[in-house]
């Protein structure tokens, strides 16, 4: 089966925000193959890998059915939170935008 | 069936009021909820208050109401209104409020003032005596005793069951301190449609926990920031607030005015329904748990979705035993500045800049606790998921941003003037300055827990005479 590298933004809408020093991402995706393959694809190891030590805890990924959608939540990922944090995002609402640069390998028939 | 009416009015200071004046004067609402309190507001509110009594609230309600009353006098319907634009003085925002109530001729106009939600600190070591830790819940750290010392206000997010009491009571418009912003959406579903916080309603006031997040941010589930931005259009200028026509069943139609910009679609609630409520199937509020993995979302008109029932099981779970508690401590001070670097060779000029301001600090003994260089055109909102730049990328201009946090007001002057102003000195011919913020104390937040009996809040209604 031919593979091929697509973003998240290529399938997903994203917004995000924060409480204290968890950065939380809700990840849309646009189809229902678009949810399957982000369910499978997008795992905390490979966040963790493509936010470079921007994240230092723990991920969590929460799905929801309902809304074809993730909730991630990165821990200690802003910098020690709005109010400490020398980030110019100090509320985290570009970390979305930052995620969903990440690329996954999909099956071309999976599109 | 029996429905309520429940518009957005404001989601924190500053918002759009015209927002707000189009919901009261064209969204044909019962009821219209004000959240003006973001984490860190009742710090600084309370601050202020310690200075001057008469200060302390959110000076914004003023010229707000000043817009709204004559809206509310003039509608045979008189909307109600709740807010937690008290801040740390609530008693002096409703003199306020009733003083243009007064000016007006409203009549009588009652107001339910909420007070008690602030916690002194004498009884936070009370409370630590009898055994109560503060756990905090986003580090894990088991007891307040590394920040005691520091400590500046403590104060608890409220529940609906005083707003309620108040509508009891006769009161027109609520205000309240640290109401919850999901609280004042709560308390304006439940007390027109008689839910109670018994077995009997746990279902529906999951569903008011779900349909307040969705107005809470007022404009933001009606198309602000939003993935569709480039469709959602705003012909005069003004983003339209979302407005919410709950049922007796917790079945809820959201929609907008027509004479507001913005738009309301599945995706622009969805957005929403994701944005910060971690744990969706455990989403906690004051005045219950809401499982937001069983809403279903359905366009029904142009500006109106329908929210329902999307599984089998229960929308709501009981109310959390304790209240969300913040402690606001000092953690020194930050200092920033913007140099704007022009090109050739932006990226080179900013590396050896760089270079010389760590240089710098070394050679002034100067040791700021915490330093953060961003490029601006580069990195400053990714961070490192951007990589490095391409050699051959060399955009016209780029800012530097230097961050510094340290201990005293006077360390990160010295670093932001010494450091961070000069470094224009090793950068190319031409460079571009802005004038920088001034330095801010650091109001760290502490999100722990309180016992709901240790909150003891209180009801007065004042009225015009």
């Amino acid at each position: 089966m031919a593979k091929k590298k697509i973003k998240l933004i290529d399938i997903c809408y994203y917004r995000s925000g924060d409480k204290g020093d968890i950065s939380n991402i809700g990840l849309m995706a646009k189809t229902e193959k678009a949810y399957e393959i982000i369910k499978r694809e997008v795992t905390p190891e490979r966040i963790k890998a493509h936010f470079r030590g921007w994240v230092k805890g723990d991920i969590i990924i929460y799905p929801m059915d309902n809304l074809q959608s993730l909730e991630i939540m990165l821990y200690k990922a802003l910098g020690g939170g709005a109010t400490k944090t020398l980030r110019i995002d100090q509320t985290g609402k570009a970390m979305g935008n930052a995620l969903v640069k990440m690329e996954i390998e999909v099956d071309e028939s999976d599109l | 069936m029996k429905k309520v009416r429940v518009g957005s009015g404001s989601s924190g200071w500053p918002d759009f009021k015209d927002g707000a004046l189009d919901v009261a004067q064209n969204g044909d609402i019962d009821y219209i909820s004000f959240d003006h309190l973001a984490e860190l507001t009742m710090a600084i509110l309370q601050s202020q208050y310690a200075k001057d009594q008469m200060r302390g609230y959110i000076p914004e309600v003023i010229p707000l109401m000043r817009g709204l009353l004559p809206i509310w006098k003039e509608k045979d319907k008189h909307f109600k209104m709740c807010n937690n634009g008290g801040g740390a003085n609530p008693p002096e925002c409703a003199n306020q409020v009733l003083k243009i109530a007064q000016d007006l001729n409203l009549g009588s106009f009652k107001i339910g003032v909420i007070t008690g939600d602030t916690i002194p600190l004498s009884q936070v070591d009370e409370l630590r005596k009898e055994g109560w830790k503060f756990k905090n819940m986003d580090t894990g750290e088991e007891d307040i005793g590394s920040v005691r010392d520091r400590l500046l206000a403590a104060y608890a997010y409220t529940g609906a069951d005083e707003i309620i009491e108040a509508y009891e009571q006769g009161a027109d418009l609520v205000i309240g301190g640290r109401l919850s912003d999901n609280s004042l959406y709560c308390g304006n579903f439940m007390y027109p449609l008689g839910w109670k916080f018994t077995d009997e309603y746990w279902d529906r006031i999951g569903s008011a926990v779900c349909v307040g997040h969705l107005l809470e941010c007022s404009s933001w589930s009606a198309g602000t920031c939003s993935n569709l931005w480039e469709e959602i259009d705003y012909p005069k200028g003004n983003p339209g607030f979302p407005i919410a026509e709950m049922d007796e069943n917790g079945d809820c139609i959201i929609s907008k005015t027509e004479t507001s910009g913005g738009a309301i679609r599945v995706q622009t609630l969805k957005e929403h329904l994701v944005y910060e409520v971690h744990d969706p199937e455990n989403y906690l509020m004051p005045d219950g748990i809401a499982d937001l993995t069983q809403i279903k979302l359905e366009q029904v008109g142009k500006d109106a979705v329908k929210i329902s029932r999307y599984g089998d099981k229960p929308r709501g779970k009981p109310r959390p035993e304790n209240l969300k508690f913040c402690l606001a401590y000092n953690d020194g001070f930050i200092a920033e500045e913007i140099t704007i670097v022009c090109g050739p060779k932006v990226f080179q000029q900013a590396e050896k800049a760089h270079e010389f301001v760590k240089r710098r600090l070394d050679y002034l003994g100067l040791k700021p606790r915490e330093m953060l260089w961003s490029l601006i055109g580069w990195d400053s909102l990714c961070g490192p998921t951007v990589g490095s730049p391409p050699p051959d990328y060399d955009p016209p201009e780029l800012g530097i941003r230097i961050a510094f946090k340290c201990d005293t007001e006077a360390e990160a002057r010295a670093c932001r003037t010494e450091c961070g102003h000069l470094c224009w000195a090793s950068l190319g011919v031409g460079a571009g300055f802005t004038q920088p913020p001034r330095i801010r104390p650091v109001f760290a937040l502490w999100p722990t827990l309180i016992p709901r009996e240790a909150v003891p809040l209180s009801l007065e209604i004042k009225e015009t005479k």
